[in-house]
């Protein structure tokens, strides 16, 4: 929510830069952003070459050059780039400056800002896979 | 974007019988008069139902509503209320739940959903923001709700939508039913699932991407914020993230108040087995929230361990815990987890499936309930088979499960047997916590515009047992006082209307009676911020106290008087056998006449002409006046 409301200035999870998906029968939440890959498959695979990396080494979107083909969020390796409910334009993170308004509003402290350097994020599938492991849930 | 801050600004109006849908801008007066949620289901429910109504026919409204606050950031405030006349009570049905529902139906564009008449076939309703489809749930009858709600989002390819949806019981007809959301989210008390099913609908399932703009956003922000900041360091924090409200075992236990064997003991000899702790303990892996919560009190366990290994699930809240435990005389924690997650599947209310099977066991191990007559189960205290059995025999309709089905009012009359130690007001079921050790609490159930229930009112600070507070804030040091009688009336009055603002501003009862950090003030404050509509403090005061009259008009018209507002019989003669409240009983009377005095109602129980007037329910008293003379 907070994302939402700091970035659009209304409360709306669709517009939020940050998605928990859910898995109620198991119990699940896992919380899906992009990690600014160092190598990241959407943007090599964008047809207008739209996604481009800042100096930071952020990526981000260039609106002009966006046709909402929505080609990146089929290829981001984890899912986590969302589109603009109306636009179909990508929303990615953007860190909010280095200080992730999520992670300081987080209650539980589930989400930590840290820096990845070159490792590449682990897919949702093994993430949940090893969650329920550890729960002696198998399925 | 809607009309109004804070809110969706549409009512959704479905005909199944017509296949009709009418949307209608959420007016301004519903607003200021009953701010959302609970409000708007009673206004609607008293001004489109009528005594004649049969609560299972066509005719009667079905009604899913939320507040301004859900679906914003605002902390525990994420519940939809759904309200019809009640087929378990044939009065005022009303249920309440948190999770995900509430906050994607404002995201859809709805504040209101109303249902009427009746599908010809088995049917659910997708809404996906403006588009909204009936469809066909032949192949959903009889699925549980896990396996209904995991259904229909195959069927419509997205696994983020929100459902709410009716299992087995419903559609059996069972008389307590509930509507059930995100799996294990249950409105189910007063059989609100029943009168789904008589609808021929299975469920509501919603995805919504519109947003909810408020009026004052940083006015808004820094108010969440500072309740955020209250809540956290509040005492009950860390208790309830770590227990949710399974840690009210061990303080009845400890209170003389749990409802042990059918309430024939307040206190478990063996609560220790059975409490939250062992089930933070050895249990639970992970904790949940509901929508924009940040105390995630709602718990993930796996048994890991003997007969039940490799069961799992979410919950159970204290009310199913203590049901399947001391209310039937049940020390298996396993077994609790097990029959909780059955009645969840299964659709039915917890607390009104274990009166019934406990009041039975009572029936049996006094002799009065043959073998021969309980299709051979051996209803002892704590049979774990029995238990499950029976829950299962109650969704089916099956053998002596059919008569439990009815609710235990009419099964004791049917079977001619216990209806003294049938435990319930109204036609509903009571509570896990004994009356006799929380008079307040007692005379909440008395009134209850729902029947015997807790949450109309949960005058939790009564727990305190702290006279200053109620010298502070009704002049009367006994008010707060447990086993005391005097000032009850002015605690219960109060906390009726605060109970009221809060299932209509759809926030959780945690925030406000049980941490007492929503008063009436603060109240006002958020809902001025979010929706830009002048509230003041009296103001909110004067909202919850049109709600309630309002119910009490609905339930005076559908003939409750007085002698209705009674506990059982148990509760008023036979002393509290053990505990720390032994030798209590509840005298209910003197209670009640300060509650009639206090809210502007006469000795029968009727509001008087000049209090519905005084708060702008002239129509109503007009109506009234048909039934029943109304004094001056």
């Amino acid at each position: 929510m907070v994302c939402s409301f700091s970035n659009e200035n209304v409360f709306n999870p669709s517009l939020a830069r940050i998605v928990v998906m859910k898995e109620d029968s198991f119990g699940l939440d896992l919380p899906n952003v992009c990690w600014h890959c160092k190598q990241c498959n959407a943007m090599e695979n964008c047809p207008t070459k739209a996604l481009e990396r800042n100096e930071e080494g952020l990526v981000f979107v260039n609106e002009k050059k966006c046709t909402g083909c929505t080609k990146c969020s089929e290829m981001c390796i984890i899912g986590a780039i969302r589109l603009h409910p109306e636009r179909r334009t990508p929303l990615i993170c953007n860190l909010c400056g280095g200080k992730p308004l999520c992670v300081q509003k987080c209650p539980t402290r589930a989400l930590t800002y840290v820096e990845t350097g070159a490792q590449q994020p682990r897919l949702p599938n093994q993430v949940i896979k090893e969650a329920l492991g550890r729960w002696k849930i198998f399925v | 974007m809607s009309k109004y801050y804070g809110y969706s600004g549409r009512i959704l109006r479905i005909n199944l019988t017509k296949n009709q849908i009418r949307i209608r801008p959420t007016e301004k007066r519903l607003i200021t008069e009953f701010l959302g949620g609970r409000g708007f289901n009673s206004k609607r429910l008293y001004d489109e139902t009528l005594k004649e109504t049969n609560p299972l026919s066509p005719q009667n409204k079905l009604m899913f509503a939320t507040g301004p606050l859900a679906g914003t950031a605002f902390p525990l405030g994420a519940r939809f209320n759904v309200s019809a006349k009640s087929p378990l009570t044939g009065i005022l049905g009303d249920s309440n739940a948190g999770g995900h529902f509430a906050a994607e139906m404002k995201f859809a564009g709805y504040d209101q959903i109303i249902i009427e008449g009746k599908s010809q076939k088995s049917a659910y309703i997708f809404i996906e923001d403006k588009e909204l489809q009936v469809l066909d749930a032949e192949h959903l009858v009889g699925k549980d709700i896990y396996e209904t709600t995991e259904i229909i989002k195959k069927d419509v390819g997205n696994r983020t939508i929100q459902v709410a949806a009716i299992g087995p019981a419903a559609e059996n007809h069972v008389l307590y039913a509930g509507v059930f959301a995100n799996l294990m989210r249950p409105a189910a008390r007063t059989g609100m699932g029943t009168v789904m099913a008589s609808k021929n609908l299975k469920a509501v399932a919603l995805k919504g991407t519109g947003s909810v703009q408020i009026a004052d956003p940083e006015r808004f922000w820094k108010i969440a914020e500072d309740i955020e900041d209250e809540v956290y360091a509040h005492p009950q924090y860390w208790p309830r993230r770590i227990m949710g409200t399974t840690r009210i075992l061990m303080l009845a236990n400890r209170l003389g108040i749990l409802p042990t064997r059918h309430f024939t003991s307040a206190t478990f000899e063996r609560a220790t087995e059975v409490s939250g702790e062992k089930l933070a303990r050895e249990y639970n892996v992970k904790n949940r929230a509901c929508f924009s919560c940040i105390v995630p009190c709602s718990r993930f366990y796996v048994i890991t361990e003997g007969e039940h290994a490799g069961h799992f699930g979410e919950g159970p809240e204290y009310e199913a815990l203590s049901s399947f435990t001391a209310r039937v005389g049940n020390s298996n924690l396993d077994l609790a987890l097990r029959a909780v997650d059955l009645a969840n599947r299964l659709g039915l209310d917890a607390i009104t499936t274990a009166e019934c099977i406990a009041w039975a066991m009572e029936l049996y191990e006094k002799g009065e309930l043959a073998k021969s007559e309980t299709d051979g189960f051996e209803l002892r205290w704590g049979n774990g088979e029995a238990i499950l059995a029976l829950i299962e025999n109650i969704a089916y309709r099956k053998g002596f499960g059919d008569l439990l089905a009815d609710g235990v009012k009419r099964a004791s009359e049917k079977l001619g047997k216990g209806k003294e130690i049938a435990l319930h007001v109204k036609g509903l079921e009571i509570i896990q916590a004994d009356p006799r050790g929380l008079k307040g609490y007692g005379l909440g159930y008395a009134v209850a515009s729902r029947g015997a229930d807790h949450l109309r009112s949960e005058p939790f600070i009564e727990l305190s047992d702290d006279p200053k507070k109620g010298m502070e804030m009704f002049g009367v040091p006994e008010a707060t006082l447990r086993l005391a009688y005097k000032g009850k009336g002015r605690l219960v009055r109060y906390f009726e209307n605060l109970c009221a603002i809060v299932d209509s501003l759809e926030v959780c009862k945690n925030l406000a009676e049980n941490m007492e950090l929503l008063s009436f003030n603060r109240a006002a404050e958020i809902a001025e911020a979010a929706t830009g509509f002048h509230f003041t403090e009296e103001g909110m005061f004067n909202i919850g106290e049109r709600i309630m009259n309002l119910e009490r008009a609905y339930l005076v018209r559908e003939g409750i008087r007085r002698r209705d507002d009674y506990l059982p019989a148990r509760f008023l003669k036979e002393p509290l056998p053990d505990g720390s409240s032994k030798g209590a009983i509840f005298e209910i009377e003197p209670m009640l006449d300060e509650y009639y005095g206090q809210r502007g109602w006469d000795k029968r129980g009727i509001p008087k002409e000049t209090t519905l007037k005084k708060f702008g329910l002239t129509d109503v008293a007009q109506q009234l006046s048909r039934y029943v003379r109304l004094c001056p």
